[in-house]
């Protein structure tokens, strides 16, 4: 009986994965159709690209890990099963590689020390961020590429599982279930996980997000003070 | 509004998975009760969903124009050699003379073959020529004494000089 429930809630699943075009698309990858791979590779490299760049922070890096990841995938097609969305199977590839790519960089001291971002100061962009708004004067003109930067600093300050979790949340629009799937973590973990992050985000950039003459809202500039 | 305590760990973790909707319905309904009450709520709300939206202006990476053709290319030494070999083999030159070559010849055969058979249906062999075993024996026995000369007659060249021979003045009895 239970075994006849579990097959039939894997079947639904199946099912309900079978309606992604995209695992329909990696069926066809793995069946060898002709310009399956190129499709597969079209349809996501921008993506991939994006993501793995907001994750390792690194242009070059985010294409040679997102071209392993291709790799990955056609070396492992003949074993894809469609249990579950297409993207949540390729994200746990990608999130893999970027793992150990950030971890081996950790091994590395002097790739850490510059790609960390420490300053003179020794603080982590994030713990500069926090202590620039010590001195209580909110930058109200900046330039968007320097914003930019500013927020990049602020989400490579997050730990690798912060940062991945907010970047599948924000970039993928992965809900909390997706992302535990993708990082083998429980969705109550996640749930953890990305509260953690948003707050650190926010205490790093604190000057910035009334930038826009918004009043602060009383708890908050409370908070603040 | 100072002397409020801040958000509990576990307070701002259901107020976020409420920003994400990742409440069920009834808790998020408490939520948005809390919300309009508690201006703690409302503060701590505001500043995490601006501070999510200023994710937005981080700039969207687009791979470089050659990373296509570099990926297919890295992927290109791993596709089975077999589908290579099946893709190929049909472009060969002398694989596609051979198969018309042998195309032609079994044609020609059965073509042959077909002819023939039309033939001996459409026109049937005329009745057998051959002799009855006793007309054969009378014939045997009629031409007995040519068979006994044929070594003879072998060595003239026609009839004439045959003939010549059986002349009296040359060969005759003399009686």
């Amino acid at each position: 009986m239970g075994e006849a429930f579990v097959a039939a809630i894997g079947q639904t699943s199946a099912q309900l994965a079978l309606r992604d075009p995209d695992t329909r698309l990696m069926l066809g990858v793995r069946d060898d159709e002709p310009g399956a791979f190129e499709e597969l590779v079209a349809r996501y490299q921008s993506r991939l690209v994006g993501i793995l760049h907001h994750l390792v922070g690194n242009a070059d890096e985010a294409e040679d890990l997102a071209q392993e990841v291709f790799l990955r995938v056609y070396r492992a097609r003949k074993k894809y099963r469609a249990r579950c969305k297409f993207s949540t199977w390729f994200f746990t590839i990608a999130n893999n590689l970027a793992l150990n790519s950030l971890r081996s960089r950790q091994r590395r001291p002097a790739v850490q020390l510059k790609t960390s971002g420490a300053d003179s100061s020794g603080l982590r962009p994030a713990e500069q961020l926090v202590a620039d708004s010590s001195g209580n004067q909110p930058v109200r003109r900046i330039q968007q590429g320097e914003l930019a930067s500013v927020i990049r600093q602020a989400v490579e300050g997050l730990n690798e599982r912060q940062r991945i979790a907010v970047v599948l949340n924000k970039f993928e629009d992965m809900n909390y279930a997706e992302i535990a799937e993708v990082m083998g973590l429980t969705t109550k973990a996640v749930k953890s996980l990305l509260c953690r992050s948003r707050t650190n985000l926010r205490a790093a950039l604190q000057n910035y997000i009334y930038m826009d003459g918004q009043p602060v809202p009383e708890a908050a500039a409370d908070e603040k003070d | 509004m100072g002397t409020l305590p801040p958000l509990t760990d576990e307070e701002r973790e259901n107020l976020i998975a409420y920003l994400d909707g990742e409440l069920d319905e009834k808790t998020a309904r408490a939520f948005e009760a809390k919300l309009n009450r508690d201006p703690r709520y409302r503060a701590e709300a505001d500043t995490l969903s601006r501070t999510w939206s200023l994710l937005d202006y981080l700039p969207q990476t687009e791979p470089s124009t050659a990373f296509g053709t570099r990926t297919l290319e890295s992927v290109s030494a791993f596709r089975p050699a077999t589908r290579a070999r099946k893709a190929s083999w049909h472009r060969q030159p002398w694989v596609l003379g051979t198969g018309w070559a042998a195309a032609v010849v079994v044609a020609a055969v059965l073509g042959f073959t077909g002819v023939a058979r039309w033939t001996r249906w459409a026109h049937p062999a005329p009745p057998s020529m051959e002799l009855d075993p006793a007309d054969a024996d009378e014939q045997l026995a009629r031409d007995l004494r040519v068979i006994e000369n044929q070594r003879l007659y072998e060595k003239v060249d026609d009839l004439d000089f045959l003939r010549k021979l059986a002349d009296p003045d040359l060969f005759g009895d003399g009686s």
